[in-house]
């Protein structure tokens, strides 16, 4: 993360997790509000690669989905990586 | 009734506690329409159990969590006043800093009441006031509480906090604390199935933990406390329920230990496996750092097991040592390590504490006799 990174979250909280919670406020929560890699880039002030890489772990983990749609790829949350995302909040 | 989690969407304890005051509340005869925010899949409107539940779509989003908190509360305002514009309200009951703005708005629109119950505080779940978002909660949570005709709190030891952190006047505070409903946790479980399910061996000592897994909830010390409780009681086994960003860090720690095959991480799991859990239990250890009331603690008096739980808070409140809980030190691995061994050490006191666990409980913590107090309190703010 740079220097931009939101002050909301935890230093300690893992960078992937981080991510998974930005996905989250920003709104791809659902197939019809997912992002391509760019886009989330723009959101997240992290580099495109960086981005790529943190999305593959947690699409591993079941917390994002991949969607291919029209040539590009986009990533939205699951249910399970909202409830992962809530259980910080509160 | 505004808050931004209700079944199914769950993040803590306020999910919980809404809906088991928004149903007794309907139960005792009263309308209740609450507005709270949508999970994909789940109904925009529907009614559950007579409560009126709106969940409200959020078109715009931000990264920083307190900014989305902020434009999601513009999205429940609109929702509110489509509301109003078909139901009569009389009073606007607000749940935590992150609907305040949406209630304090309301207020003014409907020229109603607005009470506010505060579940915890940002300087008590992060320790301190470290960034400039947690200052800002901070901020709408003492500005919540001076708009607010009255202010409930679950505990004392909240009451205590809020009035020296936010200098409220002590009658503004009203401590009415969660409820509980036990009827999931009297049906009948297969306790050596449920057990059998996650490994655990008909001759071993099963030790539960359930929560978020996030610092405030204590969890890394519990897991320090293994190797303690393993070396005297070879025959125990840990599982650990929830989910959390520390989950990771946690099993690591587990790894560390030399203890990680003797303890099982499940995860988020379904209420329902929550309860077949508690009620198969040994030993349940709540080993929170900070916890305004401790919800999970009730669950398992509700379940039948022995609690163990840190000497802070709600709990210090809910529990009382040795009658109905065993209290061990906050942040103290040896302290929990003791709790455990005083309760596997002597079935026949374990069985008596759990008892008086389940009659207290039964007793004091019924939905039925919290939303009676939440009306009387609804009733002084309405004059």
């Amino acid at each position: 993360m740079n220097s931009s990174f939101d002050t909301s979250y935890d230093s300690t909280m893992p960078e992937e997790f981080q991510l998974l919670c930005m996905l989250h406020n920003i709104g791809a929560t659902t197939q019809e509000k997912s992002l391509p890699i760019e886009r989330i880039s723009e959101w997240t002030r992290m580099e495109g690669s960086k981005v790529e890489l943190q999305l593959q772990k947690l699409v591993e983990l079941g917390f994002v989905q991949l969607v291919e749609a029209e040539g590009s790829n986009k990533y939205h949350i699951t249910l399970n990586g909202i409830r992962k995302v809530l259980s910080t909040y509160s | 009734m505004v808050t931004w989690e209700f079944p199914p969407r769950i993040v803590g304890g306020i999910a919980r506690h809404c809906e088991g005051l928004a149903e007794a509340l309907v139960s005792g005869g009263h309308e209740v329409h609450v507005i709270t925010l949508d999970l994909p899949g789940i109904p925009y409107y529907e009614e559950m159990e007579g409560v009126k539940v709106y969940r409200t779509a959020v078109q715009l989003g931000h990264p920083n969590f307190l900014t989305w908190a902020l434009l999601f509360n513009h999205f429940m305002e609109k929702k509110m006043a489509e509301v109003s514009q078909k139901a009569g309200f009389d009073l606007i009951h607000v749940h935590d800093w992150l609907t305040a703005f949406a209630g304090i708005s309301f207020k003014y629109y409907l020229k109603k009441p607005m009470i506010t119950t505060i579940h915890a505080t940002e300087i008590g779940r992060a320790q301190g006031l470290h960034n400039p978002s947690s200052l800002a909660i901070d901020g709408i949570e003492w500005w919540s509480t001076y708009e607010a005709s009255k202010v409930i709190v679950t505990s004392d030891s909240m009451r205590r906090e809020i009035c020296d952190h936010f200098h409220l006047p002590w009658e503004k505070i009203e401590i009415i604390p969660n409820g509980i409903d036990t009827t999931p946790y009297n049906t009948s479980v297969d306790r050596w199935a449920v057990r059998g399910r996650y490994g655990v061996g008909s001759n071993e000592k099963l030790v539960l933990c359930v929560g978020r897994l996030v610092p405030q909830k204590g969890i890394e010390y519990l897991i320090q406390a293994i190797p303690m409780i393993s070396q005297r009681r070879p025959e125990t086994r840990f599982i650990v329920v929830g989910d959390g960003w520390l989950r990771g860090h946690l099993e690591n720690l587990a790894q560390s230990t030399g203890y990680r095959a003797k303890t099982t991480f499940t995860g988020f799991i379904p209420d329902s496996e929550v309860v077949a859990l508690m009620t198969s239990a040994d030993v349940l250890v709540v080993p929170s750092i900070y916890e305004p009331f401790g919800i999970v603690a009730l669950e398992g008096m509700a379940a039948g097991v022995p609690v163990v739980a840190s000497q802070i808070g709600g709990l210090a409140e809910v529990i009382e040592h040795d009658r109905t809980g065993i209290f061990a030190h906050s942040r103290n691995p040896g302290s929990i390590a003791w709790g455990v061994d005083r309760v596997l050490s002597d079935p026949g006191h374990s069985k008596w504490l759990a008892q008086n666990a389940k009659e207290l409980v039964q007793k004091t913590y019924s939905w039925k006799a919290i939303a009676t107090k939440t009306v009387e309190v609804y009733e002084e703010a309405a004059g």
